[in-house]
């Protein structure tokens, strides 16, 4: 039973074979995207906002769904769902007399956690910006609902033949140059689609214009490695559900390790070397040929 | 061809008397047959009812979406199938690699009558836990779209998860070929027993292949299962995310794995009315004394290294992150450290329970416990979900009985060494 040299050379040539296959298996979605500043994006201003829901109107539309009833305040979800691409949510404080809506979507993320949780490429990050769903890949496994930091994909429970449903920053529109529907709809000019770059020097502009009337944060410039989707609000960012992440992709550290362990295979091979060599060497006698040997 | 020369082909390409004589001294030193026990027990019968249950409950699932079946939602995406049949299931399931590191990597042939047990074991696990998968999936018809190069992510653990658990499960039914050729081979009939030997003969050339392969899919895998929290340390309470969680995975793997198989092992001894192959047991349960002491090690080293200790005594979690290390590893660790304690039935079938409970803890924490729901949503099983798990619990125990009355998966009695 010991391995023939033959069958360890076979077994050698396939592995190594495999590894021809490494670049494709190791390929980064996202990579060859070394600037993000001329990605498409948004710009939400929170303190422009009336909270009218336009564009929650017109993105539950565009997605080929319609607004329940005549009376849509009524059934206004609590969070986005596989309806709702965009929600706007409403914060109050009667004691510090303060209040904010805030319009979620997907941010677009520039390096994005549920791209790299997609074990088979059903999201990617378009090169133009937006992050992109393909329900011929997908298996519905959900991960990358767990690794959003903005719990931003939602999932049809209610459907047999469910998809990840998520904002997909109007590509079409983009690509026939018009800005996203929410843009276009928005009454007061608080959602604008433009360039990452333009969007972020406007929204500093807006900032040192008017210095008391805004948080002195573009959200979204650097949280999880920055977004498409920025945001300016004139309360405290935690207070409209925003959570204070960390600066660093969220996929560097797995990342890291899975492409560690698994460039050129050499650490699967090595462990095959080390077990056959333990084998090899801890081996007193053959069980199959000689019959004294698993007498103790 | 004329019928005489047919008949001669055919004939050169079965095993010489040599080689059949080989073959049957082979099996006399490993004599292993079918226990042929009374079927329809009242535990089995309770097993069936329970698949039949679990069962209706999958197609209302398929027929009428995740939704109808279970609580997860937006806010909590991943709830008890994917903790309780993926991630626990393939961590118990692990006796089938451990053991098999044991027997043919560190040559301790004594331990030889565990080995088919074991990878009977890790087999119904492992298919469990893949079928655990497709029911759990949305679009579970597409479940294969891991193995096209197109949709290859190698940066997402959960594929590298995927494509192993697939591989590992191939190479797992490998191994188990040997079991079914010996059940032909001792048929008594002689055209079927000489064409399960050329079969089995063709496998033991290639098997060590398959057996390393397995061991190097399976530590691959196991730490990747750690690897998949990594991406959500938003999600993840800080006293269990940690960047060394692959390595938790790992080596809490390898220490569960031979509790699995000393529990099961009691177990059909006491269905088939065996003797409990007590020194075995024994010495597989000091075998993980080490990597039991180990994980407390690291755990606690996590804590200190990345400056968390003092969120031990802050909140309820804290109590939780105790109670992972005092029964996966401190109470345990320490009671098979006895050698009384280990080498007293009673005392380590409990013992050994107490590190799978542990385990399933370690694992729960994880995937259930300390992770956070999107704010506003909250998750606990539904009936639904709890019964097919346990659906699946029972598949695993019935299937367990199946093979091993009917195929030569136990070691004969007198074959095994007398308790000390």
């Amino acid at each position: 039973m010991a391995i023939r040299r033959r069958d360890f050379l076979k077994f050698t040539g396939a592995a190594a074979g495999s590894c021809l296959l490494a670049p494709q298996l190791l390929a980064n979605p996202s990579a060859g995207m070394d600037s993000f500043d001329d990605d498409w994006g948004m710009l939400n201003d929170e303190t422009v906002c009336t909270g009218c829901k336009t564009c929650q109107y017109v993105c539950k539309k565009r997605a080929g769904f319609e607004a329940a009833g005549d009376l849509p305040m009524y059934d206004n979800p609590r969070d986005l769902n596989s309806r709702n691409h965009t929600i706007v949510k409403m914060y109050r404080d009667d004691v510090k007399k303060e209040h904010s809506y805030v319009k979620k979507q997907c941010m677009h993320c520039n390096e994005p956690a549920c791209v790299s949780a997609c074990p088979v490429r059903a999201l990617i990050k378009n090169p133009d910006g937006p992050v992109m769903y393909d329900a011929g890949k997908c298996i519905g496994c959900r991960y990358c609902m767990v690794a959003c930091p903005y719990n931003v994909p939602t999932f049809e429970y209610e459907s047999a033949t469910p998809e990840i449903r998520k904002c997909d920053l109007c590509y079409d529109e983009l690509a026939q140059g018009k800005p996203t529907v929410c843009s276009q709809v928005c009454p007061t000019g608080a959602i604008i689609t433009g360039r990452r770059k333009d969007l972020i020097k406007e929204a500093w502009r807006r900032i040192e214009a008017k210095p008391d009337q805004y948080v002195h944060h573009v959200y979204g410039e650097h949280e999880v490695g920055g977004s498409a989707v920025l945001y300016l609000a004139g309360v405290d960012f935690d207070k409209i559900g925003f959570k204070d992440l960390q600066e660093a992709p969220l996929p560097a550290l797995p990342e890291s390790i899975q492409h560690g362990i698994f460039k050129y295979f050499v650490t699967p091979l090595a462990l095959f070397g080390m077990l056959a060599v333990t084998r090899g060497s801890t081996m007193k006698c053959d069980p199959v040929s000689d019959e004294d040997c698993i007498e103790e | 061809m004329t019928a005489e020369e047919r008949f001669r082909q055919k004939k050169a390409h079965l095993p010489t008397r040599e080689e059949i004589e080989e073959y049957e001294d082979v099996m006399e030193r490993f004599p292993r047959e079918p226990q042929r026990a009374k079927l329809w027990t009242p535990l089995f019968t309770l097993g069936v009812a329970i698949i039949a249950v679990g069962a209706i409950i999958t197609l209302v699932r398929f027929i009428f979406g995740l939704g109808a079946v279970t609580n997860l939602s937006d806010g909590f995406p991943w709830g008890l199938w994917i903790t309780f049949d993926v991630v626990i299931g393939i961590a118990l399931a692990s006796g089938g690699y451990t053991t098999a590191a044991l027997i043919y990597v560190f040559n301790d042939a004594r331990f030889s009558p565990l080995i088919r047990p074991a990878i009977t074991t890790a087999m119904l696990g492992y298919a469990m836990a893949a079928f655990g998968v497709v029911v759990d999936v949305g679009r579970w018809w597409q479940i294969y779209n891991p193995l096209l190069p197109d949709n290859w992510h190698g940066g997402s653990a959960l594929f590298e998860v995927s494509i192993c658990v697939m591989a590992y499960l191939t190479v797992l039914v490998i191994e188990y070929l040997p079991t079914l050729t010996d059940r032909w081979i001792q048929s008594g009939k002689p055209v079927a027993a000489r064409r399960a030997m050329n079969i089995r003969r063709w496998l033991d050339k290639v098997m060590i292949l398959f057996i390393l392969t397995g061991i190097v899919i399976s530590t691959l895998h196991q730490s990747s299962l750690g690897s998949i929290m990594l991406l959500a340390p938003h999600r993840l309470h800080p006293l269990w995310f940690s960047p060394w969680l692959p390595a938790f995975f790992l080596l809490s793997s390898i220490a569960v794995g031979w509790h699995v198989v000393i529990v099961e092992s009691f177990i059909s001894s006491k269905s088939f009315g065996r003797k409990i192959e007590m020194p075995l047991l024994a010495g597989l349960a000091k075998r993980t004394i080490i990597f039991l002491g180990l994980y407390v090690m690291v755990k606690f080293y996590d804590l200190i290294f990345y400056d968390e200790f003092h969120l031990l005594f802050q909140s309820w979690y804290g109590l939780l992150w105790f109670a992972e290390v005092a029964l996966f590893g401190i109470v345990p660790g320490w009671l098979l450290a006895t050698p009384w304690i280990r080498r007293d039935p009673r005392m380590l079938y409990w013992t050994s329970w107490m590190v799978i409970i542990g385990l399933m803890l370690s694992r729960a924490n994880v995937f259930l416990f300390a992770f956070s729901a999107t704010p506003g949503w909250s998750y606990f099983p539904s009936i639904g979900e709890i019964l097919v798990s346990a659906m699946m619990v029972s598949i695993i125990m019935v299937g367990y009985k199946l093979f091993a009355n009917y195929f030569p998966v136990l070691m004969r009695e007198e074959k095994l060494q007398p308790a000390k």
